[in-house]
């Protein structure tokens, strides 16, 4: 398949192939999955401090903040690389937080994040949902009052994934009760070591961690607000739309160790992929997985010629996530029970990701908005249908 | 990838899609399904005046030598405008298999009255209609002494009825009764003796026909390629033309889907737009997201083809996806419908049942999916 780049930036992707392929180590895979391939980890930042010296974490970003000033293009390419190799993919600081303060923050947030950003010195934590407000973010209630050169936040936040590994929590607080729910939201980026904020951890059934966050008269800088306050939801709307350009690499070798696993397995005297019926999913799979490259790929070449993807990035995100849960059944299908061993199982396959991703792609159906918001995205959106 | 169309691309498409809207009504559409030839001579006419059926066909046969990408801008077009009309069966299975095939003076004698809308062709290759395989061939060409004498029955042949030309693949070779191999191509005109046609009767009206071949003798010089290498030359052009039937479904997708959007926005249902329901919504962005996968595949395929890159998987690829996925999406935009799709003066019946028709032509997806599994190596 081709990905349509300059010269300069083949040759930079081939060094990015080369890269992870010397550099991944099992101790940085192993902690990439525990930590469902968010990043913060000790080998993680060990790793991704060497990799973004060269300006790959960021490379769209300007040569002054730490980027290539490349396209999406390779900015996508390099993702998905990211994403193929099982390394830490899910960047909130350089790939949601990072491009906001790009565009909506002042010169000195610039100056004090998106270096220490670039070069994966730091990495965020978005905060926005909460108990009441899930995918209806104008809902959430978390209050940050104004004392003129500080703010004081209370509330409680849930769904924080990356919060009991970054150093920064992008969070999205309710600085004014009056008038439109849209219109009193501000976000402020906190240091997570501030004094008043619990961190308690919430397990998925994936075995993932996830987080709920609670502030009890957290002081935070006035310095530390980002763009205009009350401005808030304008850039989470934004940031989103960063959020759910959606790799998927993953996926793809996930599905590729798969098929040349099948090859090897014999059921009742005959190759398992002779067998029609196997065959059928598999070129399903396969061709599923040509789209997404396409719905994924595109968005990158939309960026680069000026256009907002605004339903595309939704309905990549979606085929990519329904995909995942296609991808995982099937290959439960087609492995019978011996897919359902865990990692370290006598007999599991292929390190128990089947079973693994079984209960996984359920989750991500559901983070960066659920599959249903996604579709209404697209009908209001991309179609012009009108809202309830 | 570039997504893009060039500017040319553009005004090719524009002026395709501003000529069906004013000269192919949903009254015409609906005339044609009832006409015993299947299309309209007078559109006909005015297609052959833009040139488009030289599309593909090189300057020195009066044709524009433009790519198949250009050609599949066209057949999006006319999917759009609810064409039917032998423009397919003439140009993708019929010039295109004499550009693959054809001696330069086979090529001089049937193009150049492709080009001019003079000529109508047609591909006589299925007999059971389980999609293209060589294995279904019985129809035999027994050499004789002033050339082939043509035997057998073929099934599923467009627009037969009025073609000048049938391309019929038959047998001449004895060593291989099953195989692929000593399969042979003929250039037959239709109105040969011991030829007889009869139109079927289907799902989306279409003309597709039963051919009888019965001791019809065709001269050497009408044989097309060499000699048992009909099936091998047949390969590409039918990979080909899936990926022009995906095009023309991309169109057909894309007009249902704007005819069930509008509906959606303005047919109202406990005092609003049904279009505001969640579950409308929903049915929608699915429907949205058949066309737009549907279009992507479309487009690689077709720019692939004609950038003259490989493009065998992808073609197979296609057709799996978008046979399935232009079914899919016309049943959802009943469900967004209701009763008023399914009557017959709803234009989203049409497409419904050209959907099921589309879908079984040259091959539906389970055909393609399994071509996947050999290109992938299963």
């Amino acid at each position: 398949m081709e990905i349509e780049l300059n010269s300069r930036e083949s040759a930079i992707l081939e060094e990015v192939r080369r890269f992870l392929k010397s550099e991944v180590t099992p101790e940085l895979l192993a902690e990439s999955h525990h930590l469902e391939y968010i990043y913060g980890g000790e080998e993680g930042r060990k790793f991704v401090r060497k990799f973004a010296a060269n300006g790959w974490l960021t490379p769209c970003w300007p040569e002054e903040y730490g980027g290539l000033n490349s396209s999406e293009m390779l900015m996508y390419a390099i993702r998905n690389e990211m994403a193929y190799a099982r390394v830490p993919i899910h960047f909130a600081g350089a790939h949601m937080a990072g491009p906001s303060i790009l565009r909506y923050g002042n010169d000195d947030l610039k100056k004090n994040y998106l270096l220490r950003l670039a070069s994966g010195e730091i990495e965020f934590a978005l905060g926005y949902s909460e108990p009441a407000a899930g995918s209806d973010l104008m809902g959430l209630e978390m209050r940050a009052a104004d004392k003129g050169d500080h703010l004081i936040v209370n509330g409680q936040k849930t769904f924080n994934t990356h919060a009991h590994v970054a150093d920064y929590h992008w969070l999205a607080v309710r600085t004014n009760l009056e008038g439109p729910k849209h219109k009193g939201i501000s976000i402020l980026i906190v240091d997570l070591k501030s004094p008043g904020i619990t961190i308690r951890p919430m397990i998925t059934m994936a075995g993932t961690r996830t987080n709920e966050v609670f502030y009890d008269d957290v002081v935070v800088p006035r310095a530390n607000l980002v763009g205009e306050i009350n401005s808030g939801f304008k850039y989470i709307m934004a940031a989103l739309d960063f959020e759910r350009m959606f790799p998927f690499g993953h996926y793809k070798k996930f599905y590729e160790d798969l098929v040349a696993y099948l090859k090897t397995v014999t059921r009742n005297g005959m190759p398992l992929t002779k067998d029609p019926l196997v065959r059928q999913k598999l070129a399903q799979l396969e061709i599923e997985l040509e789209i997404i490259h396409h719905l994924y790929f595109q968005l990158a070449h939309m960026l680069d010629n000026g256009k907002i993807p605004n339903y595309q990035a939704s309905m990549e995100k979606n085929f990519l996530t329904d995909f995942e849960q296609r991808l995982a059944n099937t290959a439960l299908e087609i492995l019978g029970a011996r897919g359902q061993l865990r990692e370290g199982a006598n007999g599991a396959i292929l390190d128990g990701l089947p079973e693994w991703l079984y209960r996984w792609t359920v989750i991500e159906t559901i983070y960066g908005g659920t599959a249903e918001i996604q579709r209404n995205i697209m009908a209001q959106r991309g179609l012009g249908l009108p809202r309830a | 990838m570039n997504y893009s169309l060039n500017d040319e691309q553009k005004i090719l498409k524009d002026t395709a899609r501003s000529f069906f809207t004013e000269e192919l009504k949903s009254s015409l559409v609906r005339e044609v399904e009832e006409d015993e030839q299947g299309y309209s001579r007078k559109l006909w006419e005015s297609i052959a005046e833009f040139g488009w059926m030289g599309t593909i066909i090189p300057e020195e046969f009066g044709g524009f030598e433009a790519t198949f990408f250009e050609l599949s801008l066209i057949l999006e077009e006319m999917g759009y405008a609810g064409y039917a009309g032998p423009f397919f069966s003439t140009v993708v299975l019929g010039a295109l298999t004499i550009l693959t095939a054809g001696t330069p003076e086979q090529k001089r004698s049937v193009l150049e009255e492709v080009s001019l809308g003079k000529r109508l062709m047609t591909l006589a290759l299925e007999e059971t209609g389980d999609g293209p395989s060589a294995c279904e061939i019985a129809t035999t060409a027994k050499k004789v002494a002033d050339g082939f004498l043509l035997n057998g029955c073929k099934r599923f042949v467009p627009f037969a009825h009025v073609a000048d030309t049938i391309i019929c693949a038959a047998r001449t070779g004895d060593g291989g009764k099953n195989g692929e191999e000593g399969i042979s191509l003929f250039l037959v005109d239709r109105r040969s003796q011991g030829v007889s046609i009869e139109v079927l009767n289907t799902i989306a009206r279409d003309k597709q026909c039963d051919v009888v071949f019965n001791n019809v003798l065709v001269s050497g010089d009408s044989l097309l390629g060499e000699a048992g290498e009909g099936w091998q030359l047949l390969q590409g052009v039918l990979r080909v033309a899936s990926v022009a039937k995906c095009a023309e479904m991309v169109g057909g997708a894309r007009k249902v889907l704007e005819m069930v959007v509008e509906y959606a926005k303005t047919r109202k249902q406990f005092g609003q737009p049904i279009g505001s329901f969640q579950a409308i919504q929903h049915h929608c962005a699915n429907m949205l997201t058949c066309l737009d996968s549907s279009a992507l595949l479309t487009f690689y395929a077709s720019k692939r083809i004609g950038q003259g890159l490989s493009y065998e998987k992808e073609a197979a690829m296609c057709k799996a996806w978008v046979s399935d996925s232009y079914r899919k999406l016309t049943a959802l935009g009943h469900q967004v419908m209701g009763g008023v799709g399914f009557i017959d003066e709803s234009d989203l019946q049409i497409y419904f049942r050209r959907a099921k028709a589309a879908e079984q032509a040259l091959g539906d997806a389970t055909y393609h999916r399994e071509i996947v599994a050999q290109l992938m190596g299963l």
